[in-house]
């Protein structure tokens, strides 16, 4: 009887996954979904563009789109923040759990003042974070960002990823958008995304 | 006669401008520096080079009074990582066009000493490797939202 029981457990459970897979594959736009095994994102605690604590507890019960850069990076980093500001003017009026993040790499010369200014620049809503790399469970770390800096000057510059990053309101990260980011794309992405996690939970 | 005189200043006018205009080796046009938030201490430029000679030639540099320094540089996503490389010149192929855009070349400009709004117009000087000197007028300008 119990062999019977674990079998028809497995076998469910084995139906579901296998469900869940072809609903995966049948949907062209979210097979760079971190799926089944989403990373679930731990407590952490980072300060905004405000110098508020920022951890968990505001990004939980929210989707966000989180983005890596710094402020003295003259190309990629506006041109991703400029693709995110027409997505989030988009998305916004349709779902209203929808945040921005700029997580910056160079936390030397971005200061609060600096990266408040620059995240109000494109939305008044997005949000600039110091996240410190050594801190237990920062966000850098536990997405695993990958960074470089070319100290040769003052006016120095960072390699760093050029993807978003995105993280469901159960705090798993569900998945990356690779660059080249364009707004309709990440649109499409995000609905898609959304409507298939959606029915998962 | 006033009238065929007048006609005949204004057509030899016209020439020495179209003679001038043939003259240059290399048109340069679209200028714009993308606007961004006051407090950035790096900003961008884009231009579009256009070689007309018959022999390749190099953008040098670039001089603007508003910017400690100015340098070429181009944007590299590689496995989803972004860096840039800097160009001390940049070669214009003879009869050729090179255009610094989003997400490829550009212009970096450094320190700016006063942030600059729609509506400024700051000239840049740009220098090839003929000793040619080629001042041009940038516009300002707002990035478009949404593409790279």
């Amino acid at each position: 009887m119990a062999v019977l029981v674990i079998l028809a457990a497995g076998t469910g459970f084995y139906i579901s996954l296998k469900q869940s897979q072809n609903r995966l594959e049948q949907n062209a736009v979210a097979q760079g979904l971190f799926w089944p095994n989403p990373k679930r994102i731990k407590d952490f605690s980072s300060e905004d563009h405000n110098d508020k604590v920022f951890g968990l507890n505001q990004m939980s019960g929210k989707w966000s789109f989180v983005f890596f850069g710094y402020t003295n990076c003259p190309d990629i980093c506006p041109i991703t923040m400029s693709v995110m500001a027409d997505v989030y003017q988009k998305l916004v009026v349709e779902f209203e759990d929808i945040q921005i993040i700029f997580v910056t790499v160079d936390p030397e010369r971005d200061t609060t003042n600096k990266l408040s200014s620059y995240v109000s620049y494109f939305n008044k809503d997005f949000i600039g974070l110091h996240d410190e790399p050594k801190n237990e469970n920062s966000l850098i770390g536990q997405i695993g960002i990958a960074y470089y800096y070319n100290k040769e000057n003052e006016n120095y510059l960072v390699d760093h990823s050029a993807s978003i990053f995105v993280i469901d309101p159960k705090m798993r990260l569900v998945t990356k958008l690779s660059p080249p980011h364009q707004s309709e794309k990440i649109i499409d992405q995000f609905k898609n995304i959304k409507r298939f996690i959606d029915e998962e939970n | 006669m006033k009238k065929i005189s007048g006609l005949i200043f204004t057509l030899f006018l016209n020439i020495n401008i179209v003679l001038a205009e043939n003259n240059l080796k290399v048109d340069i046009t679209d200028l714009w520096i993308s606007e961004a938030p006051p407090t950035i201490s790096v900003l961008v430029a884009y231009v579009t080079l256009k070689n007309n000679s018959e022999i390749p030639v190099s953008l040098t540099s670039i001089s603007c009074s508003l910017f400690s320094s100015i340098e070429i540089h181009r944007s590299i996503v590689k496995n989803d990582i972004a860096s840039m490389e800097r160009h001390p010149t940049l070669e214009i192929p003879s009869k050729s066009t090179i255009k610094l855009s989003p997400g490829d070349y550009h212009l970096m400009l450094f320190n700016p000493k006063t942030p600059l709004k729609i509506g400024d117009a700051p000239v840049f000087i740009f220098s090839f490797s003929d000793g040619t000197q080629i001042p041009v007028t940038a516009a300002i300008r707002k990035r478009s939202n949404s593409t790279y």
